[in-house]
This record gives C-alpha cells, sequence and structure tokens, in this order.
C-alpha cells in the first residue's frame, strides 16, 4: 500500500526546524544559521514493517516570534500531523506552548499533533527533562539533530501512527 | 514576509501559468519558470504539488488558494514564488509567480535580526552554563574539603597521640615525616578553598584588631629559624611609628606575607632575605603600610612574569621544590580583595622584589592593652568531669576518647547522632557535649536548639556544648553560636585547643 503524508514543522524561528528537516530528509547537518523565509518542502519515502509506503512530504515553515498563529495557515491546509519544535536551551520558545497546541488542537481538530523540544546536544538530558518537567512543559521528545539522536526513530513512529489512523 | 498581491505588479514578477488535471496531469503550460511539460505528473515535479490531492472536485465554491513564499526547486535551481491555486469542475489552474529576488532581500533582514537575537540567547546561556559549572566547582571543592579533613583530623591527631608514646629515633622521623606531609596537605585544602571562595567572591574579609608586633615578631621567629637552617641571613626592618595594634583581616594579611617569604625562602640558596615593613601615610585613624620582601635567590624570566600570578603556575620544576602553584594566585586575589597593590621586580640569578601596599585602620582612643589569652582551669581538680562526645566516625571517636580520658580529668560517652545523644542527655548529667554539626537523624545544630529549647532542667539545657566540623566556612562558627552552642573548633584541631575549649567552657560554666 502506498500513502502519503503531510507533516508541518511548526516552532519559534532558530529551534532548528530546518536542522530536523534536513538531518530526516538529507542525513545532513550544518552549524550555520539559516533563516527560513516561507516553506520548503520536501519528500521522503519510508517503508513500514507492514508493507506500506510513505511518502512524508515534510513543510519546513518559516520560524514564528511570536506565536503559532502567525503562521500561514494556508501552508497547514490538508495537513496530517503537526510537529511543534522548541529549543530546549531557550524559555521563550516554549513558554507558549499550551496555547499554541491548544489553538492547533481548536483548529485542526483531526491533525495528529507533536510536541519536540531540540538541541538536546546542548544541554544533559536528564536536567532538560526535569527543567521542562518543572514548567509544566509536556512533550513527546527530545532530539538533536545536531547528533541525529532520536529524529530518525521519531519520525518513523510518526509515520506509522498516522498511517494507522 | 509574504509578498503583498498589490505589489506582484511593482516587482513585475515572471508568471507561468499551468493547467492541470484533477489527476495531476499538466494540461497546458508554458516554460517561463521551469521547464514543465504537457502530459507530465505534476505530483513527479515538486511535493508541494501533492496539495492539490485534497482538493475537492465536488465543491461549489471552488474558492482560490493562495501559498505565498513557496520554495520551488527544479534540478539545482530554486526560486522563491507565490502560488495561487485556482479550481473549477473539470481542472485546476496554477499561477505561479516569480518573487525571488524580492524574498531574498526580506531574507537578508530576517537572517541579521534572528542571528542577533539567537547570538544574545546563546551567550545568555553559556553564562548560565559558567555559572552552573563554577558552583558546582564550588560545592565539589566544599565537599571534598570536607571529605579530606575528616581523615586528616584522626591521622595528625594520631601522629601527636604517637608522639608522646615512648619512640626509637627513626620512629620519631617517621612520625615527623607522616605530621610535615599532612600539614602540607592541610595547607593544599586551605589554598584550594580559598582561591574557590575567592573566585566565587565569597571570601569575606574580617575588620579587626589585631596585634601587628605580635605577627611580625611571629615571622621574625619562624624565618629565622628556616634561615637558620637554610645557612640564609634573615633581617627584618619595621617601621617603629607604626601602631602596635591594627584593625584589618589579621587572617589574610598573615597568608599574604608568608606566602611571599615562604617563597622567597624556597628559591634562595644563598645570601639574604629582607623583610622590610615601612609607613606610607597615615591620615586621621587609616594607614597605609608597604611590605618589601626581597631575596639573593634564582629570581623571575621576564617572559614568566606575565604569568606569575595564575593559578597553577610553577616556574621550577625542581622536585625538592614543593608547591601547587597556587600561592601567588591567592597573593595577589588577596592583596587585591584587602584594597591593596602588589608589583614585583626580578632580575633572574640575582633575586627578587615584592613590594605589597596594605591600607589599615586603627583605634585613636582607646588604650592598646595586648589582649591575652586567658587561662582557664578545671573548677575541681578531684572530680572527673563527663563529656558527651556526639560523632558518628568510630576513628574521631576513637582520637577524641584518647585525647580527653590521656588528661585523667573526664569520663567520655559516645552517641553516633543527634537522636542518641538527646536520649543520653535525658538519661545523665553531662559537663559539655563536643557536637559534630554533620551526623544523622538530627543534625548538630537541631540536637543543640533542642537541648536548649526543651528542658526546663538547667542541667540540660545550660550544658556547654563544642561544635566541630571538618567545613571550616566563615559562617559555620556563626551559625552554630546561633543555634545555641558556646563554642566551635574546626578540624583538624590540635589537641591543646580542643582541651583548652573543653576547660574553659567547664570553667566557665562553674563561675555562674
Amino acid at each position: 500500500m502506498k500513502l502519503s503524508k503531510k507533516v508541518v514543522l511548526l516552532g519559534h524561528f532558530g529551534v532548528g526546524k530546518t536542522s530536523l528537516f534536513r538531518r530526516f530528509i538529507d542525513n545532513e547537518f550544518s552549524e550555520e544559521y539559516k533563516v527560513t523565509l516561507g516553506v520548503q518542502i520536501k519528500k521522503k519515502v519510508i517503508q513500514l514493517p507492514n508493507n506500506t509506503e510513505v511518502s512524508m512530504i515534510i513543510w519546513d515553515t518559516e520560524g514564528h516570534s511570536n506565536t503559532v498563529e502567525d503562521t500561514r495557515k494556508s501552508y497547514l491546509l490538508g495537513s496530517h500531523a503537526f510537529i511543534y519544535v522548541f529549543d530546549v536551551t531557550r524559555e521563550d520558545t516554549y513558554k507558549n506552548i499550551a496555547q499554541d497546541v491548544n489553538y492547533l488542537k481548536q483548529q485542526y481538530d483531526k491533525v495528529s499533533i507533536k510536541v519536540i523540544g531540540n538541541k538536546l546536544d546542548l544541554i544533559n538530558e536528564k536536567t532538560a527533562v526535569k527543567n521542562l518537567k518543572e514548567k509544566g512543559i509536556d512533550f513527546d521528545g527530545l532530539t538533536s539533530a545536531k547528533t541525529n539522536k532520536n529524529v530518525q526513530s521519531f519520525f518513523l513512529d510518526l509515520a506509522h501512527e498516522i498511517t494507522e489512523e | 514576509m509574504m509578498a503583498d498581491p498589490n505589489e506582484k505588479l511593482q516587482f513585475n514578477p515572471q508568471v507561468q501559468i499551468i493547467t492541470v488535471s484533477y489527476q495531476g496531469v499538466i494540461k497546458k503550460t508554458d516554460t517561463s519558470l521551469f521547464s514543465w511539460s504537457i502530459g507530465d505528473s505534476i505530483y513527479d515535479l515538486h511535493p508541494f504539488f501533492e496539495i492539490l490531492k485534497t482538493l475537492d472536485k465536488t465543491t461549489t465554491t471552488y474558492e482560490a488558494l493562495n501559498f505565498p513564499c513557496i520554495h520551488l526547486e527544479e534540478g539545482h535551481f530554486e526560486k522563491i514564488c507565490d502560488l495561487t491555486i485556482q479550481p473549477n469542475a473539470k481542472e485546476i489552474t496554477i499561477y505561479v509567480y516569480d518573487y525571488t529576488d524580492k524574498y531574498k532581500e526580506v531574507n537578508r533582514i530576517a537572517q541579521e535580526k534572528n542571528e542577533s537575537i539567537l547570538l544574545a540567547k546563546k551567550l545568555e546561556l553559556k553564562n548560565k552554563y559558567l555559572l552552573e559549572k563554577e558552583e558546582f566547582k564550588n560545592s565539589f571543592i566544599a565537599n571534598i574539603n570536607h571529605e579530606i579533613r575528616t581523615p586528616l583530623t584522626s591521622i595528625l591527631g594520631f601522629v601527636e597521640v604517637l608522639e608522646k608514646t615512648q619512640l626509637t629515633f627513626e620512629q620519631e622521623e617517621l612520625s615527623r615525616i607522616i605530621k610535615r606531609e599532612s600539614l602540607h596537605l592541610n595547607a593544599l585544602i586551605d589554598d584550594m578553598v580559598d582561591i574557590a571562595k575567592i573566585e566565587s567572591g565569597t571570601l569575606k574579609i574580617a575588620e579587626e584588631r589585631f596585634s601587628f608586633q605580635d605577627l611580625i615578631n611571629g615571622f621574625r621567629e619562624t624565618y629565622s629559624k628556616t634561615a637558620q637552617e637554610k645557612g640564609l641571613i634573615f633581617e627584618t626592618h619595621v617601621d617603629t611609628h607604626i601602631q602596635e595594634y591594627l584593625i584589618g583581616d589579621r587572617t589574610r594579611v598573615y597568608q599574604i606575607l608568608n606566602n611571599v617569604l615562604n617563597n622567597a625562602f624556597k628559591f634562595t640558596e644563598k645570601g639574604e632575605i629582607t623583610f622590610t615593613v615601612s609607613k606610607n601615610y597615615q591620615r586621621s585613624n587609616k594607614l597605609s603600610l608597604t611590605f618589601k620582601i626581597e631575596d639573593t635567590g634564582s629570581g623571575i624570566l621576564e617572559e614568566d612574569m606575565l604569568y606569575l600570578f595564575e593559578r597553577f603556575t610553577r616556574f621550577n620544576n625542581d622536585p625538592q621544590i614543593s608547591g601547587n602553584g597556587l600561592g601567588l594566585a591567592i597573593v595577589n586575589n588577596l592583596v587585591r580583595l584587602l584594597n591593596g597593590d602588589i608589583k614585583v621586580k626580578s632580575i633572574p640569578d640575582q633575586g627578587t622584589i615584592f613590594h605589597i601596599k596594605l591600607p589599615f585602620t586603627f583605634e585613636i582612643l582607646k588604650s592598646q592593652v595586648p589582649q591575652k589569652r586567658k587561662k582557664y582551669s578545671l573548677p575541681d581538680h578531684k572530680k572527673k568531669f563527663r563529656i558527651l562526645l556526639v560523632e558518628d566516625e568510630e576513628i574521631t571517636q576513637f582520637l577524641i576518647m584518647k585525647v580527653l580520658i590521656s588528661q585523667g580529668s573526664y569520663f567520655v560517652d559516645v552517641a553516633i547522632d543527634g537522636e542518641q545523644a538527646i536520649e543520653y542527655i535525658e538519661k545523665r548529667q553531662y559537663d559539655l557535649i563536643l557536637m559534630d554539626l554533620i551526623v544523622s537523624k538530627i543534625d548538630g545544630y537541631k540536637a543543640t536548639r533542642m537541648i536548649r529549647n526543651n528542658y526546663g532542667d538547667s542541667f540540660i539545657s545550660e550544658v556547654p556544648i563544642i561544635g566541630f566540623s571538618a567545613t571550616a566556612d566563615d559562617g559555620v562558627r556563626d551559625k552554630c553560636l546561633r543555634s545555641g552552642m558556646d563554642d566551635f573548633i574546626a578540624k583538624p584541631f590540635e589537641q591543646e585547643e580542643l582541651l583548652y575549649k573543653i576547660v574553659k567552657q567547664i570553667a566557665k560554666k562553674a563561675a555562674v
């Protein structure tokens, strides 16, 4: 069975959405920060064990400065999953996460929403988890696009989940 | 960041118009921007066009959809375009406007803005990381300090006990070496703790009245002996107009001068060392002194002078000369903390001169009577006094018991924690409690507060308590006194000092 699933990367600027995008699609990483303007789209085909071939169409959107509501609505059209990315070292990228996720749930109730903290290479994982828990931040995973930690497994799990729906 | 539709004409973009079927097959197109052909599946040309699969052919509205700022690639070329998708009942028309130049300009501005914000955040994080690292280092040093001092107390204590037994000449020599090395280790810990405190800004400078003459005489005595042993000449010249009693941080002044004098002796093999103290000025109750320490030693190379006050710096690799490279770093930091100044001149193979300027104050009106340590004696020489030792470490228990019992004037009970100490004092009357501050269940501070506050019986509530700990922090003594203790002694302690404090407290209690 062949399926096509649209996944949109959302979140503040500089949290590493493009790095995750590049790591997942091309297994590449660059230390250089380059602003994403608008949206760039790439496809990666994943073969799932249940004989399903999923074309993951990843939309890497321009980061917002304030709230996810600033993201152009047409970019979100026809999505199967949103990945809300934050930077584990920058509180301003996750302090409004609950409101942003709530907004997305209300507007796109059928779309799967995942929250991940990136840049785990900059901080000890235990410290990051403790810090986020203390601040009441709910998240689905922590990744490092730089070291490739948890990146491939996260996208693979997501592909499983959205093809089962 | 999106292009305003009204600006489209202004920027005069190139446009490509493509018509596709609902199956995604290109029915009509030009090649103004991309060389796509009729009959191509648009889904294979770029993943963006997968969006067309979501369009409903049967919808009655056929609203146009606008997608600004989409990166479209063809081979190695990328264009940044605005796209308008206009479906109708039969087909879909796609308008692709190329705004690459405009978007690249916008991109440059956004890049600069975001970069500066991210850089600030990065610096903030780096600063936070450095602070956390510093905090960890200081707590690590404090813990190590405690962990090392406790066994060191036992080593030094038992060496003192050993020295009082019948020893052969060789055994005496070995015990002297153990003592010397233990004291050296203790000094090293002191240095490490001092450096950590200085760097974390937690070193407190005391203001106390002290005998300046005693301080200088102490150096004169100690270093005259050293000079004699090394075959050197040691001269001291002290301005006779300097007040006998000064106000300042005696401990730190001693530490500064002792470090520099010690270095002078360490690096001088022949000739002389001169220690001169002169008054720079005196105004009101303030005065400034210069301490000049001059040697005829190995000197310091010019290129090494830059690193003289850095931590862990040693220029002499002679293994016979001991040192940890912290001494002058501490001296420099302490001089600064005391608002003083330090200068060094040196000529290799000829010698070194240190000039240290330090400010002091002095009391103008009060009579400058030397405060000699008051002598105390036990109130009853025939009686044996009962002491409760609260200590969880067996080796320290054994050491203190040995010291006290050898005096012939004390009975000693041992409680291994604060809870047991409370049980004991309820059952038996004690003349004094020696309370380790860090014991399990109830710590020394809490146990003291309970003793002072929970009992109507004054034999219990007024029993003299001396706290002791390997944590020789500036605040520990204050904390002990605030919790109700009468005195504090830091590990490792001299036996004489411990006995003096015990006798003093018992005598004071008896005098009430």
